[in-house]
């Protein structure tokens, strides 16, 4: 069968591992094409006006995918919990719910289960089985499968923590091991990136943030890089720890980030109407003013215009070298990425 | 009393800070009401918190501010009643505490009555230990008084309250009603601390509302509010909507009250739930805190109950809220029952919101006189045929 996986949200957590699963059942993989403004068009016609723009663009994924006649499903699972007490944001626990209420026609073509990540394989075992029964495979595949999902996840956790993005671990899926031992190039000046994955790697939402930084010649690591240990103590200055989990390892990760000697600044991208970044957004705030390093806030919504960023990009650059001692960009220096008339640094 | 030196101030909900205010003199301590909201608690409260975070906070955090601000001399507890969920709401105090740290405020401390959550064994005594910690040590009795008599004037508010928007679009004299209702309400509050002497009030009072001349009329167009606990309870948040409703000749019947609003979800949770679980079969059966399965759950069961339409209030950006308004386009459209979905924030201006109540109540009446032409013209058709 054809199961369609729409590029939006979880996808840039838990792909490997739906990956592993469904290759290793034999089924096709059907990824939606990277965001573009057909996909946000799309999302932002089938879904209420106040959601933010990371689930409007999921709806606009999803959208594109039951349009295709040769997808069988559409995989929209509810990741209920990631981590002991660490649960979702209420609207995507409530995922599949509005996407049959936004495709109520096509609702039965929507492939979904509840996921409690959190309690260990047992759990994940328990909703791979209702998948693969709607499916039709045998138990003994299911739990081949399963492992081999497993295996995945791990795997792309190994590659996350050298230092590599997820998109690349989206590009070298088939290669994670040989992915995980190429070493991660150190540049001179490093950009951490908090916020939700979906929000750092959908690289059209967010005006492609990091191939602007890395063509103005900046390092960038992401929040979810961090093993969960490193910034686990950072809940006493945060005095209780955030419900969600991806909001507190964006919010830890982000503190860790100020903390770290190795790490120019911070820049938390959110989309519009994200309730929750606002909460973390606040404490990096806080916390950057008592420690003295540089935090840019980056709200995206569908109608973000690239020449704006780029400048904003630009500023928080110079910023940078300044704090560095190394002044601000000069002529000779303004070389990268000119090719494709984007990325032109105006002095 | 002043020995104590500790003032407490607690988020202000409609006519409910009656209960409140009553609740900790009881205990013996002063306590401070913040005003309801208006332009500059809402400045103090906007300018000073994150620009997306829920529309509440914002109004508490600037009532809060204002109380701080306006007496510098006393040094304060702030209460902030808060769960641990996926709403926002559970992360309140410490943005609060943050917050007003940032500002330079040191004359107050925040104490934060959260429910009891997971793990059990470490819920239950953190659970006393801020019970403690919001009345101090007391002779159990006095506890219980406190707590009986808060209830008592809880539910006499939201009995006069029920009362008025009955009355109103049946009586004579437009506004005479609300008079009677003002004096009540002040009564209710200055109230002897007795449950009798509160009975006593309340009873004389309605009696009172209900002789004021009117006119008896059970044809009204009808409209269930649904929403966001805090917008639907607080009449300054939500510019007066069940007021405005009631005088547009509505019938206007509130979904979450205090009172049920514990009995349901602190008292009998479990049925509850079982309850909201079976109603919402099909449309959202799942956990998403706030408010917003109860508000599937009440649009179905007043379309259930002969409501002609349904209002959701929701503060803007609501989390649970916005999740839910998606659902609600496919039970408006299944259960054929026009639903207005109206966001808040600062920004809501009183001539677009009435003009858009305005249109509604239309729309609604309008409905009903199709459905009586449409009862008329089956005779005729079938008389033609």
């Amino acid at each position: 069968m054809k199961i369609g996986i729409p590029r939006a949200l979880y996808f840039y957590v838990y792909y490997p591992m739906w990956y592993g699963f469904f290759s290793s059942l034999g089924h096709e993989i059907k990824l939606s094409v990277p965001t573009n403004k057909e996909i946000i068009n799309l999302g932002v016609a089938n879904s209420v006006d106040d959601i933010c723009i990371s689930v409007k663009v999921f709806h606009g994924h999803v959208k594109y995918l039951l349009d295709r006649k040769d997808v069988d499903f559409v995989f929209v699972p509810r990741i209920v919990s990631e981590d002991k007490y660490k649960y979702t944001c209420p609207k995507l626990s409530a995922l599949p719910d509005l996407m049959v209420s936004a495709f109520n026609n096509d609702s039965k073509r929507i492939l979904t289960a509840n996921f409690y990540t959190r309690q260990g394989e047992g759990h994940i075992f328990k909703a791979f089985k209702e998948i693969g029964e709607q499916l039709g495979d045998s138990d003994e595949k299911i739990k081949k499968a399963v492992k081999e999902a497993i295996k995945y996840q791990k795997m792309a956790t190994k590659c996350l923590r050298a230092g590599h993005t997820f998109l690349e671990i989206v590009k070298n899926i088939r290669d994670l091991d040989g992915l995980a031992s190429i070493p991660v190039e150190k540049k001179r000046y490093t950009v951490a990136l908090a916020g939700f994955p979906y929000d750092v790697y959908d690289s059209f939402a967010n005006g492609d943030i990091i191939v602007k930084l890395q063509d103005s010649g900046v390092g960038i690591v992401t929040t979810d890089m961090l093993d969960p240990k490193v910034y686990n103590h950072y809940k006493k200055y945060m005095i209780k720890d955030l419900f969600w989990y991806q909001a507190n390892a964006a919010a830890k990760g982000g503190l860790y980030y100020i903390d770290s000697s190795d790490i120019d600044g911070v820049i938390s991208i959110s989309s519009f109407n994200c309730g929750i970044s606002s909460i973390y957004q606040k404490l990096l705030d806080l916390y950057s003013k008592e420690i003295g390093k540089p935090v840019m806030h980056i709200i995206v919504d569908e109608q973000t215009g690239d020449a704006g960023l780029v400048t904003r990009i630009e500023a928080f650059i110079d910023l940078i070298r300044v704090k560095r001692g190394d002044g601000l960009v000069t002529q000779e220096d303004n070389v990268h990425g000119t090719e494709d008339g984007v990325h032109v640094r105006g002095v | 009393m002043s020995h104590r030196k500790i003032t407490y101030t607690v988020p202000r909900m409609g006519y409910t800070y009656a209960a409140f205010e009553s609740f900790f003199k009881i205990l013996g301590y002063d306590v401070i009401i913040p005003e309801p909201t208006n332009t500059e608690t809402l400045k103090a409260g906007v300018s000073n918190s994150p620009e997306y975070m829920c529309f509440p906070f914002k109004i508490l955090l600037g009532q809060f501010e204002r109380v701080l601000e306006n007496n510098p001399d006393r040094y304060f507890k702030i209460i902030s009643l808060e769960s641990y969920g996926p709403c926002r709401f559970g992360y309140y105090s410490p943005l609060y505490y943050k917050i007003l740290k940032d500002k330079g405020f040191t004359n107050f401390e925040i104490v934060n009555v959260e429910g009891i959550y997971p793990p059990i064994y470490k819920g239950i005594p953190r659970f006393i230990v801020k019970l403690i910690k919001l009345t101090g040590w007391h002779a159990p009795w006095t506890s219980i008084k406190a707590f009986v008599i808060a209830g008592w004037k809880v539910y006499a508010t939201e009995q006069l309250e029920q009362k008025l928007f009955y009355m109103i679009p049946r009586e004579k004299v437009s506004g005479s009603t609300e008079k009677i209702f003002n004096r009540a309400i002040e009564s209710i509050r200055n109230a002897p601390n007795k449950v009798k002497s509160i009975k006593k009030i309340l009873n004389d009072e309605l009696k009172n509302m209900e002789n004021n001349s009117h006119v008896d009329r059970d044809d009204l167009p009808k409209i269930g509010l649904v929403g966001e606990a805090y917008i639907l309870m607080d009449y300054s948040n939500n510019l007066d909507i069940e007021k405005k409703l009631a005088y547009m000749g509505v019938d206007v019947d509130r979904s979450l009250r205090v009172t049920n609003w514990t009995l349901d979800r602190i008292l009998r949770p479990k049925s509850h739930k079982a309850h909201m679980l079976e109603v919402n079969k099909g449309y959202l059966n799942f956990f998403i805190g706030g408010d917003g399965q109860e508000s599937i759950m009440n649009t179905i069961l007043y379309k259930k109950a002969g409501y002609d339409g349904v209002i959701q209030a929701q503060p803007f950006g609501c989390l649970p809220e916005t999740a839910a308004k998606e659902i609600l386009s496919r039970v408006s459209a299944d259960y054929d029952i026009p639903v207005l979905s109206l966001a808040f924030d600062e920004q809501t201006g009183e001539a677009g919101f009435v003009t858009r109540l305005e249109a509604f109540v239309d729309l609604i009446k309008s409905r009903r006189q199709k459905e009586n032409d449409k009862d008329k013209k089956v005779h005729i058709s079938t008389s033609v045929n």
